[in-house]
């Protein structure tokens, strides 16, 4: 089996795998970084999405082949300990209901927060549209969003 | 099999029944609190709830199932309010399977809080009883000299103070107390304030470890193929493809089963990755005999429907009075319907089974783990007392997971292999292998008087029922009648309600707010249909049959629920009046209201939603308010969420919700075809708790079935009445 090596979270990783294998299998079964979760696997979701060189993108359309030489960024590794502005502002909404959609959220905003410190409403709209929550925890991730630009505004 | 179905309202019977008292001074197994002696004495354990060690950390095992609802907060908060604990020191954990009674691990119907309550708050109390000796013996004075303060015993006459965690050792002596005294409400501290999440942080991080999540040494992967038809039988499989994929372990095939869970004759490839048991899986060439029920389709059945629906209904349900009186006199009749319709957790269904001999490990979620136990010994043929049980976090339930037909099929997949093996089933098995909410059919008429009251309502249900599948088509359980029978609130002297059951082979299943929803739409979106009639106001129309009419009694004996047609009108003028629903309108804006209970659950929601009118079928939701009484509230913030996610779960059905048949086949297959609101469709909303002092009620389900009727009735105050779900099938879009 070919051998890739990956940058996820800052660490090196060697992983043995098919070369069509989606990142998003690799990091859940193969890494055990399970915090990037598996909702659908066709882009329909974004449940399963992580931050590539900067931008949000869904783990189950990248094939392994083509993440090397990437900076990968997981829910795991957005901060040490929770205090990315994003999961803090997450935090003080109270967001999550059953959670499993939140680290696709989380990482959804903070890639658009990343690059764009006062993204328009229509952009927020467009972004965060594309990840689904069946709990409807919208109102408060709207919230949040709202939060977090005005803590990395200050 | 031993038939260990049981409906929805038995189940709620059984769990109310369970709870109430039985479980205090109940011992974890092998963890005897009053054997420890003093040197070994690690934690203080009086009951299965609670768990303090030696710094005063305390751990409350919560044992109903969490989904999102919010029952590792709220039932925590209860503990630790007559504990007097410092709730910064309490961490929330899944009561092992075992722990406590069966029943008790049940979880659905919205009746955590009320089944736990009165429990949870003795089980807090006996810990603090304890304590409080503990600290007496110490002090060498009265009991009735010290108090429990903020995870502290304070001797009221020094002031000196303990802290919990220095009175492990001591309390652990003593015997635990039968009777103990509850704190009057009014003192309490924690209850009614609003506490964030107990595991947040773990959860925004991604450390929460749901069903798909964990791994069991020694795991390996299953994905499976099954009969695309219901009751069809697998004939053949040619596995030499999916076998040469790289990682594939095994091919396995399995019978389905019949009632309860009527799993599907499936084929699963075992795998040391999931991608490579989803390769594998496509590469499978499987032959099926379909059955003879192969070629049914919801376009017909919505027709059979149709055809029916003037008939007298099958079954009689509730009758008052007498309508025949008044048939074909001042008469208004209309037809609603509302489709199947997929739970679409967005964690998929998965599972994790471990045979080994005659015995079996599993880990999974499940809602019901006691009744799932106990049919996977009867299918496995592995017994009961061998089945050690894992409960896990669920990445969304809605009544899902009630079912465990995905739980039998890994138990008989992991049959067949030597090692634990995780089953996951993909978006396009989740969307078309789900038990349905059944498909539904309401023939209704009206008569009213000259003074303009409704003076007759006959409601004829049609649909395919759940019983059904979960009993087998014998079973004397009536069809989905909840919110149309005998717990009917407005007050109408002559009364007809009855169902009819029309069989379909597909799969059907409970989803939040289950018959209720299937009923409040077509009453309040009739209802208000009269009200627009005869030139009424339709709030007012509505409190006229609701204000004055004293709670009644459901039924006899102890399983009768009380309804209170006040409490629903109150909400209902609550939610009118925060809207603004006699202030004058702005042009092109219309206003929708709806009311009902969640008659089990002891609490009230009514929705009122503002829209504007962009073109005659296109428009805009500027608000929604909703209005809430569930009694006295435990965690305000776990409330608020459950009512906003109500509000986006009751818009999806309103607005897009429908699962089709086509040959017996689903024809959606995720989300693209299963389609949820979405971020950018969520409305402004508003939610008005109301100051209640009645025993606290059940809040999981109340905050749905009401949006979909209320945006109706806006849209029918703009002058078309939309009678079918989802809207968009008539025309609508919105923006
Ligand atoms: S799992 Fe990747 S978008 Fe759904
Ligand atoms: S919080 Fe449950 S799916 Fe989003």
């Amino acid at each position: 089996m070919p051998v890739f090596k990956l940058n996820v979270n800052n660490k090196e990783y060697t992983v043995e795998a098919e070369s069509d294998m989606p990142l998003l299998w690799v990091l859940r079964d193969l890494l055990d970084l399970t915090g990037t979760k598996y909702g659908c696997g066709v882009a329909s979701c974004g449940a399963c999405t992580v931050i590539m060189d900067g931008n949000a993108v869904y783990a189950c359309q990248r094939t392994v082949s083509t993440c090397v030489n990437k900076k990968i960024i997981t829910i795991e590794g957005l901060s040490e300990d929770g205090s990315h502005p994003v999961q803090r502002a997450w935090q003080k909404a109270g967001v999550p209901q059953c959670g499993y959609c939140q680290p696709g959220q989380i990482m959804a905003a903070a890639a658009l927060l990343g690059k764009n410190k006062k993204p328009s409403e229509e952009l927020i709209n467009e972004t965060m549209s594309e990840n689904l929550c069946r709990c409807g925890t919208y109102h408060r991730i709207k919230e949040a969003i709202h939060i977090a630009i005005e803590e990395i505004n200050k | 099999m031993k038939k260990t179905a049981i409906d929805r309202r038995h189940f709620i019977k059984i769990t109310s029944l369970s709870s109430g008292g039985l479980a205090i001074g109940f011992m974890m197994p092998g963890l005897p609190a009053l054997a420890i002696s003093a040197y070994d004495c690690e934690f203080f354990q009086p009951n299965a709830y609670i768990k303090i060690d030696k710094k005063g950390k305390i751990t409350v095992y919560y044992s109903k199932q969490e989904s999102g609802q919010g029952v590792d907060t709220a039932l925590p908060m209860i503990v630790a309010e007559e504990l007097d604990a410092d709730f910064r020191d309490v961490k929330a954990e899944i009561a092992p399977y075992g722990t406590v009674p069966g029943s008790e691990h049940d979880t659905g119907g919205s009746q955590s809080i009320l089944g736990m309550y009165d429990s949870l708050r003795k089980a807090g109390a006996v810990a603090k009883a304890m304590l409080i000796s503990a600290a007496a013996a110490v002090w060498k004075i009265s009991p009735s000299s010290c108090a429990a303060d903020n995870g502290e015993v304070v001797n009221t006459v020094t002031m000196q103070r303990i802290k919990y965690g220095g009175l492990v050792c001591e309390a652990a002596k003593l015997p635990v107390p039968k009777e103990v005294t509850l704190k009057n409400p009014k003192d309490f501290k924690l209850i009614g304030k609003s506490e964030k999440r107990s595991n947040l942080k773990d959860i925004l991080t991604g450390k929460t470890k749901y069903g798909l999540d964990l791994k069991v040494p020694g795991m390996v992967y299953a994905v499976a193929e099954r009969c695309p038809v219901l009751g069809g039988s697998l004939v053949s499989v040619d596995d030499a493809a999916a076998k040469r994929v790289p990682g594939v372990l095994k091919v396995v095939s399995y019978k389905g089963t019949g009632a309860p869970m009527h799993v599907r004759d499936g084929v699963a490839v075992i795998a040391t990755s999931t991608w490579a048991a989803i390769k594998a899986r496509k590469l499978l060439n499987i032959t099926w005999d379909e059955g003879k029920k192969n070629n049914e389709n919801t376009e017909q059945l919505f027709k059979t429907f149709a055809g029916k629906a003037k008939d007298a209904p099958k079954i009689e349900v509730y009758k008052k009075g007498d309508v025949s009186k008044y048939n074909g006199k001042n008469e208004l009749v209309a037809e609603y319907a509302q489709p199947f319709l997929a739970h679409a957790t967005i964690e998929p269904m998965n599972f994790i089974a471990s045979v080994k001999d005659d015995s079996c490990e599993i880990w999974g979620g499940l809602q019901l783990p006691d009744w799932a136990v106990n049919t996977i010994a009867a299918v496995s043929g592995i017994k009961k007392e061998k089945i050690k049980v894992n409960l896990l976090l669920m990445g969304g339930a809605f009544g899902r997971r009630l079912h465990f037909d995905f739980a039998i099929e890994a138990v008989k997949i992991a049959q067949q292999f030597d090692k634990p093996v995780q089953l996951v089933w993909e978006r396009t098995d989740d969307t078309q292998y789900s038990p349905y909410r059944p498909a539904n059919y309401h023939f209704l008429k009206a008569s009213t008087d000259e003074k303009g009251s409704i003076i007759s309502w006959q409601h004829h249900v049609l649909g395919t029922p759940i019983a059904f599948m979960t009993e087998g088509p014998d079973t004397k359980n009536i069809g989905e009648m909840d919110g149309a029978d005998h717990g009917f609130c407005y007050a109408i002297p002559n009364i007809k309600t009855g169902y009819t059951p029309v069989d379909f082979n597909i799969n059907r299943g409970w989803l939040r707010s289950v018959d209720i929803c299937v009923n409040t739409f077509p009453v309040e979106s009739f209802i208000d249909e009269i009200a627009l009639k005869l030139k009424k106001d339709p709030l007012q129309f509505r409190l006229s049959m609701l204000e004055n009419r004293p709670d009644f009694k459901t039924g006899e004996g102890p399983g009768a629920l009380t309804q209170s047609p006040a409490r629903i009108a109150a909400v209902l003028k609550l939610a009118a009046e925060k809207i603004g629903w006699s202030s004058p309108r702005k042009p092109n804006h219309y206003i929708g209201l709806a009311t009902h209970s969640f008659i089990f659950a002891k609490s009230y929601a009514a929705h009122a939603i503002e829209i504007e009118m962009l073109e005659p079928k296109k428009f805009r939701i500027v608000k929604v308010v909703a209005a809430i009484d569930c009694g006295l509230v435990i965690n305000p913030d776990g409330l608020l969420n459950q009512m906003e996610g109500g509000l986006a779960f009751g818009l999806t059905q309103a607005l897009k919700g429908e699962i089709t048949i086509t040959n017996s086949r689903v024809n959606q297959d995720g989300y693209f075809s299963y389609e949820l609101l979405r971020y950018d469709e969520m409305p402004p909303v508003e939610i008005h708790i109301t100051d209640s002092k009645e025993e606290p009620g059940g809040v999981g389900e109340v905050g749905l079935s009401t949006v979909a009727p209320a945006l109706c009735n806006a849209l029918a105050a703009a002058g078309n009445r939309p009678r079918s779900l989802p809207i968009r099938n008539e025309g609508y879009s919105w923006v």
